[in-house]
């Protein structure tokens, strides 16, 4: 008669490998990009952002459609180009990136996560730049999808070809991505300095949201009723826009910087001055915990 | 090499000075530190995790120095906060499981360990359920799940029976008298005298950021002293027993009996025979932590 035994294993040490500080970045990091998108969470925590993500595909999915109907959708006969397209997104954009900074700054600390953190082979400067790297890499994922989406429909629905136009206009790939990474250095920062001041993801996200609008609605007032040029330098909303066309070589509007008589160039910098004093005060807001 | 060394440590919030000029070595095993409110226990947690670095003095966890040797410490170290830590919006095996991928587990090997130590404390059936629906209790139990689930060397427990009802605390003291027997060296931070009493063998006594004590609990637990209540009026026992050389002295119901050079028992023995006292109860003084802690604040 066979005989059977029941085993406590009780409490088993791990005895297995142990990946140190670098396993911990990158937990963080994957964690960073499940919470912006809602992952492993309940479903009302996925809503917002894959909306969001649906929406800003959405043109690009039409426009692809429509090419399959007409039979051809060439660059030349495109309602939309890749430069308009981060027009025709903008606010949901900048919603999408206020909604990201705020899910990556505030439940650790309205939650008293930052607890767990200390006990673990991380620095305060590990975990704001992974936090960082989170919100730049979703984000990026959020801008320059569309744009491979686009790429490849109208590859598809080229007369050239796919192999053909995939080729050919490869240039607009490289073009859209360094947009896309201007995008992100000019709001990503604010909302993410914004996120540290508030308990509640929602009001982070639309007080990250209004800070930029607002802000940059009146420097846009001063300009074009006031005739005060130097505030286009506030416009933070529009200095991106402003550097894409000039990436893109394009012209879809005319910007807020550009009327105030600013160069690109002059955008491109006030960009990456903005992102840096954000990062910073983002840094001192956290200097009591190492 | 014991859980921790420090010499010479001072810490101070601006103009408050929390922990004045501890030296201390604290030996491997459970460890207690207890103290009242205030008296500097998280202070010193957060010093030992590299959270606050110190004003003066030297401090080394589990060999490696603070804040030097920061990452190599947190390597190996778990924590429980007293405060709350888990986010609501996760199931328990989420989290878990995520504390220990930052404590550099592989994926698939966190997950599994998540599991196995959930189940430890007890937390099997809800770990598939939102934090944010956990008695305090649960939320206990998953705050040492997490402390332990990358079976660190030691672990920094503050405060882990606060909040719990009589039968929670039990099994949480329960649990944290197992984790010698795992391996893990615990320092368990309490202003409850009983529950350190209850689970560690060595204790660390702080008192308005100073030392008042530190040494194994065997040396506190039992005294010279004999314990005796007796049937009826005392008077005439205590008198023999003062008349013959013992010191007494009030402890609550009982007569606590101290001979210098001499055994209390044979005394109380002797004059109760001689007295025709009736004896109730005798036993061996057990002095507690609490005596060493009044006596220390009446110093």
């Amino acid at each position: 008669m066979p005989e059977g035994a029941v085993f406590d294993l009780g409490y088993r040490p791990h005895d297995g490998p142990r990946l140190g500080r670098r396993g911990a970045l990158a937990a963080l990091f994957r964690d960073g990009l499940r919470r912006v998108l809602g992952l492993r969470r309940r479903a009302r925590s996925k809503v917002l952002p894959w909306a969001l993500l649906g929406i800003a595909l959405l043109p690009a999915l039409f426009f692809t459609a429509f090419g399959v109907v007409l039979g051809d959708l060439d660059v030349s006969n495109t309602i939309f180009g890749h430069a308009d397209y981060f027009d025709l997104t903008g606010t949901v954009s900048l919603i999408f990136v206020a909604l990201a900074g705020s899910e990556l700054t505030v439940p650790d600390r309205a939650s008293g996560t930052m607890a767990i953190y200390a006990s673990r082979p991380l620095t305060i400067g590990d975990y704001l730049a992974v936090r960082a790297a989170s919100l730049g890499a979703v984000v990026f994922g959020f801008l320059y999808l569309p744009h491979v989406v686009l790429h490849l429909g109208r590859a598809w629905t080229s007369s050239r070809g796919f192999g053909s136009y995939v080729v050919d206009e490869v240039t607009v790939l490289w073009e859209t991505a360094a947009a896309s990474m201007v995008f992100i250095v000019a709001y990503a920062p604010i909302v993410f300095l914004v996120g540290t001041f508030s308990k509640r993801t929602s009001v982070a996200a639309a007080a990250g949201f209004g800070s930029i609008v607002f802000v940059s609605g009146g420097a846009a007032a001063l300009v074009e009723e006031g005739g005060l040029d130097v505030a286009g330098l506030l416009a933070v909303q529009f200095h991106p826009g402003y550097v894409k066309d000039w990436i893109m070589s394009a012209d879809t509007q005319h910007w807020v910087p550009e009327s105030a008589g600013f160069q690109p160039w002059v955008s491109l910098v006030v960009i990456g001055v903005v992102a840096l004093l954000a990062l910073g005060a983002v840094r001192a807001r956290y200097r009591n915990v190492q | 090499m014991g859980i921790a060394s420090v010499s010479g440590l001072r810490f101070s919030y601006g103009d408050i000075v929390a922990l004045d000029g501890i030296d201390l070595e604290i030996p491997s095993g459970p460890v207690g530190l207890v103290g009242a409110n205030g008296a500097g226990k998280t202070t010193f947690l957060r010093l030992l995790l590299g959270i606050l670095s110190p004003g003066t003095g030297t401090i080394e966890v589990l060999g490696a120095p603070v804040p030097g040797g920061i990452l190599t410490v947190r390597d190996r170290v778990g924590y429980m906060p007293e405060g709350a830590c888990l986010p609501g919006d996760q199931t328990a095996a989420d989290f878990v499981g995520y504390a220990a991928e930052l404590a550099g587990l592989p994926v698939r090997a966190a997950r599994q360990r998540a599991s196995d130590v959930l189940t430890l404390v007890g937390l099997h059936e809800e770990r598939f359920r939102p934090i944010a629906g956990f008695s305090t209790g649960m939320l206990q139990r998953a705050k040492l799940a997490q402390a332990i689930v990358h079976d660190p060397e030691l672990v920094l427990l503050d405060e882990p029976t606060a909040g719990l009802d009589p039968e929670g605390r039990e099994e949480m003291l329960e649990l944290i008298t197992r984790l010698h027997g795992f391996g893990i060296n615990a320092l368990v931070s309490s202003h409850v005298l009983i529950d350190i009493e209850q689970t560690c063998e060595w204790v660390v006594m702080l008192d308005g950021g100073r030392v008042l004590r530190s040494g194994p609990l065997t040396d506190l637990s039992v005294a010279e002293e004999a314990s005796v209540q007796v049937l009826g009026d005392t008077a005439d026992f205590v008198d023999g027993l003062q008349r013959a050389g013992g010191v007494v002295s009030a402890d609550g119901d009982a007569l606590r009996v101290v001979m210098e050079g001499g055994d209390p028992f044979d005394l109380v023995r002797d004059v109760a025979a001689a007295t025709g006292t009736a004896i109730r109860r005798l036993g061996q003084r057990r002095i507690t932590l609490e005596d060493v802690f009044l006596e220390g604040d009446d110093a």
